[in-house]
Order: structure tokens, then C-alpha cells, then sequence
């Protein structure tokens, strides 16, 4: 233990304070230029540059303390990783000479390198790429946003991305893999976040909303979720990028008779049923199904968590819709020690780029915990809020069978399952922080980078770099560092509800065209370098802060919004 | 059918005697349509000329809205060369429904293809969306709906073998369960068992068997949580389910899934987690105490004297231990869980800790 981290050895130490008690007093942005600098200021780690020898803490340099002898496949390649991952986090692992470790025994962000590496998957694609040929847009979205995470301008692309973005958009609405594509969601919402990236009316002009808003009509399923593309599977993804791209273009959520989902109700819009599809999605270990009846899997409980967080503020949406002391279990059971990083599923190993579709979801749970301000965390009739159930399923569940969901609308149904074992108590917020945020930074830094010239960011040690990883293991990297807050917005839309009680299983439970979709999405995601605990990384190796729903700077977030917010609604009706 | 018509539909190839579609007589009335990327394009690819040229009569037919037997040859040589473009496989599948093709042969064709392509996968939507056209035709005939189940799952389990854990299989298997109601299916559960068998940390066997078993709509309400009570289980399938699950836990203690399983099945039943407590138990040894056996009073620091087998019993204990209001004993479990058997979850277990003090 003689070499244990503060942290990691008296794990039991109360934390001082938090640096940060009122959101808009003290709360400053970090967002594109002024970042870095500011950062300089209120860190102070001068003590640690006393130490000689790199402090690693055991946690990272020992197997875990419960070993067990007997051995099938998924061991054997849990251990063989865990091993190999230790010889990069122990630092003894000399043999690489463009890396330079600080006093932590952390490399530094090789930048430049990753710089280098993102540049080139912009440039023209040799013929190797051709199985990309369908997801191009990809690699513009994540080399185009890893590139902003590491601080570089990348308007310089603008012209290029207008005219790669023009090739690939459909007239029917949507944008394809490449020209001559069927439009595909996926694709389409890496388009749309591309240009938002490079910013700019320009930019924003390339895309047809009204096509668009037809397009996603024609995706829009019965059941609530969409199909990726016309004819193409239904997933989380889909409700995902839907969601992101009718916020972000602020597209009307009308329901056009072409839909599928057309019924002829008048309350029924795009929404509409989104957050059941959602909550179908859940599986008994608490994690999130690409669909319903699948194994738990982290990249879909991002998706998840980001819809939710789209249809209305999560403190509301999330434990209404998902059972969260579940979800926050299977989302902490990710993270492995020694490695530090997350994996995908249970009993699957730590992948870099999991440190996004996993780490990402904190940001989002811990603004459904924290939702309310503590000064009126319980006030009455706030509903929901904060309300789920805590532990001991099990116990609830013997009290006498919770809803069984039998009734005609899924949205009841699922609703009150989610909520009616309010009598549980409220759940704790969660100011300390629910993952370890050192750990993961240390397997990101130690393993996750490429450490020859190549650069660029990988899954694991042993695997090449690609823009994939390079976008989704920064994008975890600056989740770490930082530290997120969603002021409340002044009128909560559901809370003034004379049927609102708070006795949720006789309320009144909103049905989705309640929702106003805008009021949460104006409210502010308050963002600081994170500063409790050990800081094991250099100032000058943070990375920028990115929005904890659409995974894009919030500045970005805010210009493409406001852009379309001044043309209107109604505009493209 | 015929061999020389299946060649016209399966392995037939395109092009003329130098490979080319250009100098092919069967593409000669096709003016293929080339796309030029835009100056200044990103991420531009270098198309290899085959390709370039495959994908150019791909749009002039796909435009034309022709499906025929050569086109679906098209699509078959381009599959072969990028088998991610979906747009190919959609424009397949319209071809193999536009000319009625017998669907178990575009399966078998199929096969080859998945076996080549493991982690691809339109190829697993193009093979759901066959078997939507075909279920119709066999649903009245459960001989006929047997005999398929038994050939998808026999084709599942060769994609297994390569890849135990593949999402895309797994998600197939969940659909085709559902579609042609395999729940009951003794062979089923089998080769879900086998599989548990042979690894019992492969979750996705696990999460599958959790779906068939309580998703079974000869009981299980339907629409019922995942995480919530389900009055329609029979109490007998939870009963088995809690043998089946305990005896796989004492292979491999600190196996997650085995545990996340049983809890499943704990709130599905509606059973109190405290009724497994002396199975849980067994894996936590002396909690808390400052000695082992033998050692002396007073020598030892809090937990000295502790052995945990496995963290997640310690964790289900904790949870025991609060259903029954011991909040004390809750919570030293969960103190002793971020102290020193699961440090990387130290958040996670002091907010359990904090959930203990606003939950009772
Ligand atoms: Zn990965």
C-alpha cells in the first residue's frame, strides 16, 4: 500500500467541500479558447512535484485482490489483458521512447502525434478504405471532433465539408454514406454534428430541413423507436441520432400523414413514444439493449441516456423511463481495476473507446441525481424528481407486485413501473462522483495512445489507432476531467400540473406530447475542470470539454441551435 | 431448381473474359452512372478501378428500379468486395423479393457469406428481413417451422463457435425466438446450456437464457419490466432458476453473471433477497472482524481477519442486510467493498452508502 495514491488508499476520506456551490456564481465556461489557461489558475498540484519516484497506487499495478482458479476463455483473456495493460500502467514499460512520463508516472497526451494522425484521416483514403465507402461521415465527424478536443481550429475545413456534405445529401431528405447513398441515420447525424463542428450559416444552409423533417417522418416506427434507414434495422441508435438531429436543426416534431406512425391523433409527434421504446431497451442487469430482449451493452446506454436527455430533463426523464439504482450498478460494474478503463457488457474487456459510450453516461446520471438545486430538493410537486428506487429491488418487489405494465398505452405502463416504487426514497445525489476518474484517465494515457509516430487513440495495447477511438477515448478523456452541471431551467414544464402529487402512482403521468422539448435543452450545462481527488495528468494534457448529450463543444451546440431557432419553426412547414 | 439457373442468380459473377462490366455483353445496353468526387473533398477514397466500375452500374440499375437476375449478381460481387454498404444489401434484398426467389436459397448463400464476414452486420438484418417474407409461408406448418428452427440454429451455433460473444448473432437468435416462438423449445434452453457449459462468464448466453425463460409469453406479462416482479413467472421456473443459477455460482464465485443472474430471477419472483442469504453468505467469510480463525484478539485492524470469495456477494449481501433494516452491517459491507475487495467502484459504493441513509 506504501505507494497507494490519496485516493486509492484511504478511499474512506471525506472529501473536502466542493469547490463549487452555486452554479452561476462560480461556474465558468470552458469552451473553445479561453480553456487551458484559466485551468492554470485554480489547480494547484506543486505539492506532487516534490515527489521523486512516480506515485502509481497498487490498485493499478496488482491484480484485484479476489483471484479464482477456475478458468474458462473469458478468464483467460481477462487476464492475459489485465497483464498486458499493467506493464503500460506501471510505467516500467521503457521501451517506448517517444513516451515521457510525469511525476504520476502518466505519459503526457501525445498531441501533436494524435494532431497528425486526425489530419491525415481527413486527407484523401487510399483504396484500403473502401469498406469505409458507406461510412465516410464518420471519419469527418470523429477526426473533425477529436481535432477540436485537442484544441485545434478546424474551420479550415469548412469549405471541404460543404462540399462533401452537398455530395452525399439525398433530395428526399437525410444524407447517405457517400453520393448516391440511401440516406441512413447514422450517417446523417454524423453530417449534421460535422457541420455544426466547423460552424457557420454556410454550413448550416447545406442541409435540407424540410426534406429532413419528411425523411425522419418516414423512419418514425409505431412503437416509438425509428428504423435507421427506409427498409434498414430499428435500434437505440436510431431513436438516438433522430432525437440529436430534430433538436439540434430544430425540426417541428409533426407527425405527417406519410409517417408509419401516422394515426390520425393530433397529440401523437416525433416523440411520441420515444422514451418506452427506450425503457423496453433496459435489461435485467440495469444496462441498455441495442433492442428490446438483448444483452445489456454500453454503447447503447449512451444512446439511451442521450435520448432521455433530449426529451426532457433528466432528472425527470431518466427516472421515469429507466430503473436507475439498476442502471448506475451495471454502469460502475464496467469499470475494471488494474486496467482503470471500461468495458462494453459484463465479463468483456476494457476497450478505450468504451471510455465515451460508458463514461459519458456519469455526466448524464449524475444531472439526473443532482437535478434540483439542493435547496429545493424537496420541495412538493416537483413529481419525479429524483424519485427511483433504491436497492433492494427485491424487497420492493415482495412488498407486493409493482405495475405490471398491463395497461393500453406502453407510455402508462412503463411510466409507472419506473415510478411507482417511489416509497423506496429518494436516491442520493451524487456529488462525489461515481466512477474513478483516475483510473480511467490512467488507462486512457497509458494505454490508449499510440505510442509511435503514428499517433492516434486505440482500444487497448496490442491494437492499431484509428479515428474511431481517437474521437470516442478523448471524448472519455475529457469527461474525466471534467465536471458537469445542468442548471435547472426556471419553469420546470411538468412541475405546475395541478394533478401533479406527490404520490406518483396516482398522479397524473405526462404522456410525451406534455413534453416541451425545448425548455431543458436551453438550459445551461455548467462546465469545470474537475479538481477532487489526485490529478494525474498535466495541465497542458486536457483536453476540451464536450456537450454531455450531442458530444459536440456546447458553443457548437448553442450556434446551430440559435441559428435555426432565429429561422423558425415554422419554415420549413 | 436447376443448377445453370441457380449460376444466373448465385456465383455467377459479372463482367466480360478481362473482368471489366464494360466489356461484358450482358451490361452493354447499362450506361453506368460515375460519380466524380467534389474538389476538394474529405476523407476522399481512392476507389480501385473494379469497384469504381461495380458501383457505377450498381447506381444506373438501382436508378432504373431494375431487379433482375444480374443485378442481384452485381450485388453479389460488390458484397464481396465491401459487404458494410447497406445500400447494396437493401437493393439486394428488393431483388430477391422481386423475382421471388425461393428464400432458403438466398440463406444457404447467405451462410457462405456471414462465415466470411463475422463481424459485419447488414448481414444480419438482410437475413432478418428474409425471414419476415418467409415465416409467413411455413406458419401454419409446425413441422416446417421446426425444421427451420433447427437449421437457424444449427447455422447460430458455427457463428458461435468463431465468436462466442457476437452481438449481432445474439440479437438475431433474440428475433428469431420471438418469431417463431421458441421458448418452449427444449433444444433451445440445450444449446444455451451447452454454451454456459463451456464458459460460464459468456453473459450473452446468460442474458439470452434470462429472455427466454421469463420473456415466455405461455406466462410473462407482457410488457413487464425487465427489473420488475412478474406476477405470471410460475413460482417452479424461479424455483429452477435459482438451482440452476447457484450451482454455476460455486464454479466460479466471482463470476458477475451468475450473480446479476440470480438477482434477476430474485426480482422477477418476487422473492426477498434474504432468502438466499446463507447461499450468499458462504462466499463472505468473518466481515469486518480484526482476526482469522485462531489469530489473537485485538492484533489486527478491521477486516484483517475477512476473506471475500467474491465482491458480488459481498455487494448482494449489503443489499440483504438493508432489506432486513441491519443498516449497520449494509453498510460496513459496502465500506469494506470500496476499502479494500473492489477500490475501483469506491464511488459507486459510498454512494450505496449514502442510498442506505435516505432509503430507510
Ligand atoms: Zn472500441
Amino acid at each position: 500500500m506504501a505507494a497507494a495514491g490519496p485516493r486509492t488508499s484511504t478511499p474512506q476520506r471525506r472529501r473536502p467541500a466542493p469547490a463549487i456551490s452555486s452554479p452561476s456564481s462560480k461556474i465558468r465556461e470552458i469552451e473553445e479558447d479561453e480553456g487551458e489557461e484559466e485551468t492554470d489558475k485554480v489547480v494547484d498540484f506543486s505539492h506532487a512535484r516534490t515527489m521523486a519516484e512516480p506515485v502509481i497506487p497498487d490498485l493499478f499495478t496488482q491484480l484485484p485482490p479476489v483471484r479464482e482458479g477456475y478458468l474458462t476463455d473469458t478468464l483467460d483473456v481477462q487476464l492475459e489483458t489485465a497483464r498486458e495493460c499493467m506493464k503500460f500502467l506501471d510505467g516500467l514499460n521503457t521501451r517506448e521512447p517517444l513516451v515521457t512520463r510525469n511525476e504520476h508516472g502518466v505519459p503526457k497526451l501525445a498531441r501533436d502525434r494524435h494532431v497528425r494522425f486526425l489530419h491525415m484521416a481527413l486527407g484523401n483514403l487510399p483504396g484500403g478504405f473502401l469498406v469505409a465507402d458507406a461510412s465516410r461521415p464518420w471519419f469527418l465527424y470523429w477526426s473533425l471532433s477529436a481535432l477540436v478536443m485537442l484544441g485545434q481550429d478546424v474551420t479550415s475545413y469548412r469549405d471541404g465539408l460543404i462540399v462533401t456534405a452537398r455530395s452525399m445529401q439525398n433530395d428526399t431528405g437525410g444524407f447517405g454514406g457517400g453520393g448516391r447513398q440511401l440516406s441512413h441515420l447514422a450517417t446523417t447525424y454524423a453530417v449534421v454534428l460535422s457541420l455544426a463542428l466547423v460552424g457557420g450559416g454556410e454550413a448550416y444552409d447545406v442541409i435540407d430541413r424540410k426534406a429532413m423533417w419528411k425523411w425522419l417522418n418516414s423512419l418514425k416506427q409505431p412503437d416509438g423507436g425509428f428504423q435507421v434507414c427506409l427498409g434498414g434495422e430499428e435500434d437505440i441508435r436510431g431513436a438516438y441520432c433522430a432525437s440529436v438531429i430534430i433538436t439540434l436543426l430544430r425540426l417541428p416534431l409533426d407527425l405527417s400523414p406519410e409517417s408509419p406512425a401516422y394515426t390520425g391523433d393530433s397529440n401523437a409527434n416525433l416523440f411520441t413514444g420515444v422514451a418506452d421504446y427506450v425503457s423496453r431497451c433496459q435489461t435485467f442487469e440495469g444496462g441498455i439493449s441495442g433492442q428490446p430482449n438483448v444483452e445489456a451493452h454500453g454503447a447503447y446506454a449512451f444512446c439511451a441516456l442521450g435520448c432521455l436527455a433530449i426529451l426532457d430533463h433528466p432528472s425527470r426523464s431518466i427516472p421515469r423511463y429507466l430503473d436507475v439504482p439498476r442502471l448506475v450498478s451495471w454502469l460502475s460494474s464496467r469499470q475494471y481495476a488494474p486496467e482503470g478503463g471500461f468495458s462494453g457488457r459484463t465479463n468483456k474487456l476494457v476497450d478505450g473507446c468504451y471510455s465515451h459510450w460508458v463514461g459519458g453516461c456519469f455526466p448524464l446520471i449524475e444531472a439526473c441525481l443532482n437535478g434540483n438545486p439542493p435547496s429545493d430538493r424537496h420541495r412538493p410537486g416537483d413529481g419525479d424528481g429524483g424519485v427511483g428506487r433504491v436497492g433492494g429491488g427485491g424487497a420492493l418487489a415482495a412488498d407486493g407486485p409493482a405495475a405490471t405494465a398491463t395497461t393500453t398505452t406502453t407510455a402508462t405502463a412503463t411510466a409507472t413501473t419506473a415510478s411507482s416504487s417511489g416509497r423506496g426514497g429518494r436516491l442520493p445525489p451524487a456529488e462525489d462522483g461515481l466512477f474513478h476518474r483516475e483510473g480511467l484517465i490512467r488507462y486512457i494515457l497509458c494505454c490508449c495512445q499510440d505510442t509511435t509516430k503514428r499517433g492516434g487513440l486505440r482500444d487497448k495495447p496490442g491494437k492499431g489507432s484509428d479515428a474511431y477511438h481517437s474521437c470516442y477515448v478523448l471524448s472519455g478523456l475529457s469527461s474525466a476531467q471534467h465536471q458537469w452541471e445542468l442548471d435547472d431551467e426556471p419553469r420546470p414544464p411538468l412541475a405546475e400540473s395541478p394533478a401533479e402529487t406527490k404520490d406518483a402512482e396516482t398522479s397524473k403521468i405526462p404522456s410525451d406530447q406534455d413534453i416541451d422539448p425545448e425548455a431543458h435543452l436551453e438550459a445551461v450545462w455548467a462546465v469545470l475542470p474537475y479538481l477532487d481527488g489526485p490529478r494525474v495528468f498535466d495541465n497542458d494534457d486536457c483536453v476540451r470539454p464536450i456537450h454531455p448529450i450531442y458530444a459536440i463543444p456546447q458553443g457548437s451546440v448553442r450556434a446551430i441551435r440559435a441559428y435555426f431557432g432565429e429561422k423558425g419553426q415554422g419554415v420549413v412547414l | 431448381m436447376a443448377a445453370e439457373l441457380k449460376k444466373e442468380l448465385y456465383g455467377g459473377g459479372v463482367g466480360g473474359e478481362d473482368g471489366k462490366l464494360s466489356t461484358d455483353p450482358e451490361w452493354a445496353d447499362v450506361e453506368p452512372v460515375v460519380l466524380q468526387e467534389p474538389e476538394g473533398a474529405l476523407a476522399a477514397i481512392a476507389y480501385p478501378d473494379d469497384y469504381a466500375e461495380a458501383m457505377a452500374y450498381l447506381r444506373a440499375v438501382m436508378q432504373a428500379k431494375e431487379h433482375s437476375p444480374r443485378c442481384l449478381r452485381l450485388t453479389e460481387h460488390i458484397i464481396e468486395m465491401n459487404p458494410a454498404h447497406y445500400t447494396v444489401w437493401l437493393y439486394r434484398a428488393a431483388n430477391v423479393f422481386a423475382l421471388n426467389l425461393p428464400i432458403l436459397d438466398e440463406i444457404t448463400w447467405l451462410n457462405e457469406v456471414a462465415l466470411q464476414n463475422l463481424k459485419n452486420y447488414q448481414i444480419w438484418h438482410h437475413r432478418h428481413l428474409l425471414v419476415e417474407n418467409y415465416h409467413p409461408l411455413i406458419a401454419s406448418d409446425p413441422a416446417a417451422i421446426s425444421a427451420f428452427a433447427a437449421s437457424e440454429r444449427a447455422f447460430i451455433a458455427q457463428m458461435l463457435s468463431e465468436d462466442t460473444k457476437n452481438y449481432h448473432v445474439w440479437s438475431y437468435r433474440s428475433y428469431v425466438v420471438s418469431k417463431l416462438g421458441l421458448f418452449d423449445d427444449a433444444d433451445e434452453l440445450a444449446a444455451i446450456e451447452g454454451l454456459i457449459d463451456k464458459d460460464v462468464r459468456n453473459n450473452s448466453a446468460w442474458s439470452h437464457r434470462f429472455f427466454l425463460v421469463f420473456s415466455n409469453p405461455a406466462y410473462a406479462t407482457p410488457g413487464a419490466a425487465a427489473t420488475a416482479y412478474d406476477a405470471g413467472v410460475p413460482a417452479e421456473v424461479v424455483d429452477r432458476e435459482i438451482e440452476y443459477v447457484t450451482g454455476k455460482i460455486r464454479l466460479a464465485p466471482q463470476n458477475q453473471s451468475g450473480w446479476n443472474y440470480l438477482r434477476g430471477v430474485m426480482v422477477k419472483g418476487g422473492r426477498k433477497l434474504a432468502s438466499v442469504e446463507g447461499f450468499v453468505s458462504e462466499f463472505v467469510i468473518r466481515l469486518g472482524e480484526e482476526r482469522s480463525e485462531g489469530g489473537k484478539e485485538g492484533e489486527g485492524e478491521e477486516g484483517e481477519g475477512e476473506d471475500v470469495l467474491s465482491t458480488h456477494a459481498l455487494d448482494l449481501l449489503a443489499e440483504i442486510y438493508a432489506e432486513k433494516g441491519e443498516k449497520e452491517k449494509a453498510d460496513l459491507s459496502l465500506r469494506r467493498l470500496g476499502q479494500k475487495w473492489d477500490r475501483i467502484r469506491v464511488g459507486y459504493w459510498e454512494w450505496r452508502r449514502k442510498c442506505l441513509e435516505v432509503g430507510a
